[in-house]
């Protein structure tokens, strides 16, 4: 007989897989509904996922998306480059954590999986009364987030 | 991107988009496709290992998730098992207050690894009842009678 027995506190959480299987919705949903639908659905999670974020960056602005993605790079050992200044964030990112997992365990990637940024960050800065861009090269997992606050944005 | 530790309640909306679309037809639709293109880790390892493939796949795949768990492999009997006392995925879903989970969201565990392990020739049972407490049995044996 084979036992074996674990606690959650035996074991980091850390499934880095998880990232392919959403980059498998992204395609599945691309091909079954269309890209409409994607953005649509990648909104929908920003809008209900992240509501404990969008109510802190509401209150107390742009260092809190810093932190944020500082702690999601730190975790998952991805590298980025962050400057908060002049009321804006920027995130350069030379290694995208989840595209350099999928890339070396061979897994699906499609490139369309930088939508998950894009819509998600689009997202959260619309319900907080922030704008977001993001321009990046999907295959190697390099872009550039910015965010800042709207200009009519109480 | 998100992280993977954000990926539970993304999956869970992602239930709920599909079954605004077309109802929980849809939803069943995509966890067959998931199911086919995804699991051939586990497919390839029972394939190769029997139930002693499943035991290796799941020690990876729950330890990464933080589970709380206990695992069995009666090699004399043929039966694996997982006692799951806390479900990593269900449990956060229950603990995030902001969240309405995929109002039947533990199922798709039951058809994602059906469908990979009953082709094979394994019996499969889940027992769900406890799906609120964030736990769940899962007992696969070797499909051969005496």
């Amino acid at each position: 007989m084979r036992i074996l027995e674990r606690k959650a506190s035996d074991n980091q959480y850390l499934h880095k897989d998880f990232h392919g299987a959403l980059c498998y919705a992204i395609k599945y949903l691309d091909e079954t509904y269309g890209q409409e639908a994607t953005s649509q659905y990648l909104q929908q999670v920003g809008r209900e996922n992240f509501k404990p974020l969008i109510d802190e960056l509401k209150q107390k602005g742009l260092i809190v998306l810093e932190r944020h993605f500082k702690s999601i790079f730190g975790l998952e050992s991805g590298e980025a480059k962050f400057k908060l200044e002049n009321d804006q964030l920027t995130i350069e990112v030379s290694k995208c954590p989840a595209i350099a997992h999928l890339r070396s365990n061979g897994q699906l990637f499609t490139d369309r999986y930088c939508q998950t940024t894009v819509n998600i960050n689009q997202a959260i800065c619309d319900s907080a009364g922030y704008e977001c861009s993001c321009d990046y090269i999907a295959g190697p997992g390099k872009c550039v987030q910015k965010f800042w606050k709207k200009e009519n944005a109480k | 991107m998100i992280s993977c530790t954000e990926f539970i309640p993304a999956y869970s909306e992602l239930f709920k988009f599909l079954e605004q679309k077309g109802g929980k037809a849809e939803v069943i639709r995509f966890w067959e496709n998931l199911s086919d293109a995804f699991l051939n880790n586990l497919r390839e390892l029972a394939a190769q290992k029997g139930l002693a493939g499943c035991f290796e796949y799941w020690s990876h795949t729950l330890s990464e998730e933080a589970a709380d768990f206990k695992m069995m492999l009666d090699e004399e009997n043929q039966v694996f098992t997982i006692e799951m006392r806390k479900c990593p995925s269900r449990g956060r879903l229950l603990e995030r207050k902001d969240i309405e989970p995929y109002h039947v969201y533990c199922e798709h565990c039951d058809l994602l690894y059906r469908r990979v392990l009953e082709p094979l020739g394994f019996e499969y049972n889940i027992d769900l009842s406890n799906c609120d407490k964030a736990a769940c049995k899962l007992v696969v044996r070797t499909n051969v009678r005496k």
